[in-house]
């Protein structure tokens, strides 16, 4: 009946694609960008994920360990397309990509990576090639 | 409307598995034909009485960890999208499982043993399911037989009360209007302001005894509601074999009806919600169902709206046939706090005091089990009104005192004070003190306040809106009058409150922060965290047993692994950290003869092993872990177990971060090719 059992592992491989360069700690949105964000957010998100991103009844905390820890080691593009394909839930696909860009940087502020000079773009290349990390990389001795 | 195709069906009978037990279940009891005691799972929490209880017991503390899966069943194709919520307890009757799926809500039927698809009913709602509050696949469905028929019922996201052929997916059409009911109808009010775009739906999983069906009531997120004038989430009862309406319950009651005058100043005229968007729970031998209800329009605010609000977070007991209130139980008064009763109430046959009591025990998003004698309705331990903080928004209207259980005590994490604040070094409790300053705190029953820039920005509380015990509820044991339940300490929220514009809504007061864009505002350099750290001490999460007949805790344990950010974190460098458990309200537990079960509801990252959360066993008696296995997501729904063929399976539901829903089944490895 089954051909095999599968030992419990973890799903999506991304084993054939190339590892990020950055991460989250490398400064890669403007205060500026978190401002236009942080707008954003109260008008389009705050509703149900709540002013202080602590979640609602329905909606999970967008900051702290509960929110990092199941983005750990994911790419900035992977919470891009997360947010563009599913949100709002009641009117799905009403924000443009620069909306949720700028809403990123509001949640990256939010959860304590620091600011830089630049905008982040929303380009898929530069989201895809920026990791999500709960803890500053070590760096290289 | 549109039922797919048959050549769209997907029939797969490899395992030939549907019809046998349902002839061989229905010669012995025709209106019982299946129960968790014969290893089926036929209701959302494996009965009508909010359990969540199998005696079996081939899955082992000695076998746990051994668990391979049986079968995967992905949802991402069940709707116009991948879902990554997936909440669903499924049913298992007769060989097949029944869940809803997928962001179109579908329903599909797999064989139980194989994960083979069976087949699937999916309803195309256009605009009414686009403009649904409560989207996404739901929590589960409910399960009925006479003996002869079989029945699924389901409610999809446009709010429509649906029978299906457990059978073959197709709409049973001797019920409502071919198979299904329109549930925005015959509800003793108009939906406004259309029934297409009319704000009402319900994603949790009906409940049916003795034939009848009732049906609850759900809304948007209501921190920052447009209106203080909604629709109001009456709850109904449907005959299961017709699909007539047998009854109405007010749950905010009609001009002439008790409680009216709960609501001064003619409030109860546009105050809406007051719904049950959890789960129903039905007593079918006493003819009698419970209701746990939600808040009333206006999450933190209730200056619209002053009284005590009956039957607002209260405990309703109603007669299952006629649905006339038998007692309510206000659990907060004038709620402002959106602790809406959030899980099936537990129906529990204990022994206190050498008396024997038919109790029903309500776990709580304030961490306190409520437990009344749910024939009269009295609490079985005393509940004291106990004078509470008096706030000072300007409008709203204050209850001077809340009901508090004198047993048992709290099992989560209910207030917030300077004590409570991280104190793994100096330094990181001072960060959280400077975090915590810009905030009123204080005990349960705190007020929101007013939110201003030089703070403080709300009251920052544990228990609201996602604290403590939510939606997964708890289970209980009918051998050991345990009840088990899973909570959150480490879900802060802030009740703040700020004017809306006009155009934003006609509340005085919504949820907000007073803090400017970009200036900080408490959010910037880590909101309620410091150093990626929750300002609040460890355990962010815990199970935790009581026994019933004497209201006691017998045990709690952190629930989950230690987060990531806690394990890496440079702060804590050459501390050493117990497990701390982890904040989620995902979190549902399952009692076996011998376990308690339950996942993670995140994520971690460890050196020894790949990247994925942990389903757990525990010694039910002592909370000793004794088995886990690694899962690719969160655990997002509470597990369920079944025998088919000899063999125990554990279903569980993962979703959450980037991995889109899956079901997966786990058993015991199979001894040689089968």
């Amino acid at each position: 009946m089954l051909a095999a059992v599968l030992a419990v592992s973890v799903g999506a491989s991304r084993a054939h694609e190339r590892p990020a360069t950055r991460t989250v700690w490398d400064s890669v949105f403007s205060i500026a960008q978190a401002a236009r964000g942080e707008s954003a957010y109260a008008k389009g998100c705050a509703r149900c994920h709540g002013a202080a991103l602590t979640g609602g009844d329905q909606s999970p905390p967008l900051a702290g360990s509960a929110f990092l820890g199941n983005w750990n080691g994911q790419s900035l593009i992977d919470l891009h397309q997360r947010i563009k394909t599913t949100m709002p839930s009641d009117s799905i696909g009403i924000y443009d990509a620069k909306f949720v860009t700028d809403v990123i940087a509001f949640m990256l502020k939010a959860n304590g990576f620091p600011a830089g000079d630049a905008d982040l773009p929303s380009d898929d290349a530069t989201l895809k090639d920026i990791a999500i990390r709960t803890s500053r990389p070590t760096p290289p001795q | 409307m549109l039922s797919l195709s048959p050549s769209r069906l997907i029939a797969v009978l490899a395992a030939g598995s549907v019809t046998f037990l349902s002839a061989q279940g229905a010669a012995q009891n025709p209106s019982k034909p299946f129960t968790t005691a014969r290893g089926e799972w036929p209701s959302y929490t494996g009965d009508t009485r909010g359990s969540r209880y199998s005696p079996l017991d081939q899955i082992s503390a000695a076998n746990f960890s051994t668990l391979e899966v049986a079968w995967r069943f992905k949802t991402d194709s069940l709707g116009p999208r991948p879902e990554f919520k997936l909440e669903s307890t499924p049913l298992m009757v007769g060989g097949t499982l029944y869940t809803t799926a997928g962001t179109g809500r579908a329903v599909v039927a797999l064989d139980a043993a194989t994960g083979a698809l069976k087949w699937t009913h999916k309803e195309e709602e256009g605009p009414r399911g686009a403009a649904a509050p409560r989207q996404l696949s739901g929590r589960g469905l409910a399960y009925w037989t006479d003996g002869r028929d079989e029945r699924i019922l389901y409610v999809t996201p446009g709010y429509r009360l649906l029978a299906l052929d457990a059978k073959t997916g197709n709409p049973v059409s001797s019920f409502g209007t071919n198979g299904a009911v329109d549930l925005k109808a015959d509800i003793d009010q108009e939906i406004l302001p259309d029934i297409t775009t009319g704000e009402i739906g319900f994603q949790g999983a009906p409940v049916v005894g003795r034939d009848v069906v009732v049906i609850g009531a759900a809304f948007r997120e209501g921190t920052a509601p447009k209106s203080k004038t909604n629709n109001k989430g009456y709850i109904r009862g449907f005959d299961v074999r017709t699909g007539k309406r047998l009854w109405t319950f007010h749950t905010i009651p009609r001009k002439g009806e008790p409680g009216y005058d709960t609501w001064q100043n003619g409030s109860a005229e546009y105050t809406g919600n007051t719904g049950v968007w959890s789960q129903v729970t039905i007593d079918e031998e006493l003819g009698l169902v419970y209701l746990p209800v939600e808040s009333p329009t206006g999450d933190y605010y209730g200056g619209h709206r002053p009284g005590n609000d009956l039957y607002g977070e209260s405990l309703v007991c109603l007669d299952l046939k006629t649905g006339a209130k038998k007692w309510h139980y206000q659990l907060v008064h004038h709620p402002i706090w959106d602790f809406d009763i959030p899980a099936a109430p537990i129906l529990a046959d204990i022994t206190v005091d050498g008396r024997a009591i038919k109790a029903v025990a309500q776990p709580t998003k304030q961490g306190l089990l409520y437990v009344f004698d749910r024939v009269t309705g009295k609490p079985v331990w005393p509940i004291e009104e106990k004078p509470v903080e008096k706030g000072e928004v300007p409008g709203e209207w204050y209850s001077p005192t809340q009901p508090m259980p004198t047993k048992p005590a709290a099992y989560a994490k209910n207030g917030t004070s300077l004590d409570d604040l991280i104190d793994f070094t100096p330094d990181l409790h001072a960060q959280a003190v400077q975090v915590a300053s810009r905030y009123k705190l204080g005990p349960i029953f705190t007020p929101p306040v007013v939110s201003k820039a030089e703070g403080p920005l709300g009251t920052l509380a544990r228990g609201p809106t996602n604290g403590g015990s939510n939606w997964p509820g708890g289970a209980f044991d009918p051998e050991t009058h345990t009840f088990y339940v899973a909570s959150s300490n480490a879900a802060p929220v802030v009740l703040g409150l700020v004017q809306p514009s006009k155009e934003r809504s006609d509340m005085d007061w919504i949820a907000g922060s007073a803090a400017p864009a970009g200036r900080g505002g408490g959010l910037g350099g880590g909101g309620l965290s410091v150093q990626g750290l929750s300002i609040f001490k460890p355990p962010y999460g815990t199970i935790t047993a009581i026994n019933l007949d004497k209201g006691d805790i017998t045990w709690q344990v952190p629930h989950g692994e230690t987060p990531d950010a806690v394990r890496n974190n440079e702060a804590l460098k050459g501390l050493s950290i117990p497990r701390t458990g982890q904040a989620g309200f995902t979190v549902g537990t399952l009692v076996t003869k011998t376990l308690v079960i339950a996942g993670d509801p995140q994520v971690t990252t460890l050196t020894t092993r790949p990247r994925g959360a942990m389903l757990r066993a525990y010694d039910k008696k002592t909370g000793s872990e004794v088995g886990s296995v690694l899962l690719p997501a969160p655990i997002s729904a509470s597990p369920l177990t079944y025998s088919v063929g000899g063999k125990q399976y554990v279903v569980v539901a993962v979703s959450g971060g980037p991995y889109s829903g899956e079901f997966i089944a786990l058993r015991l490895p199979t001894a040689g090719p089968q």
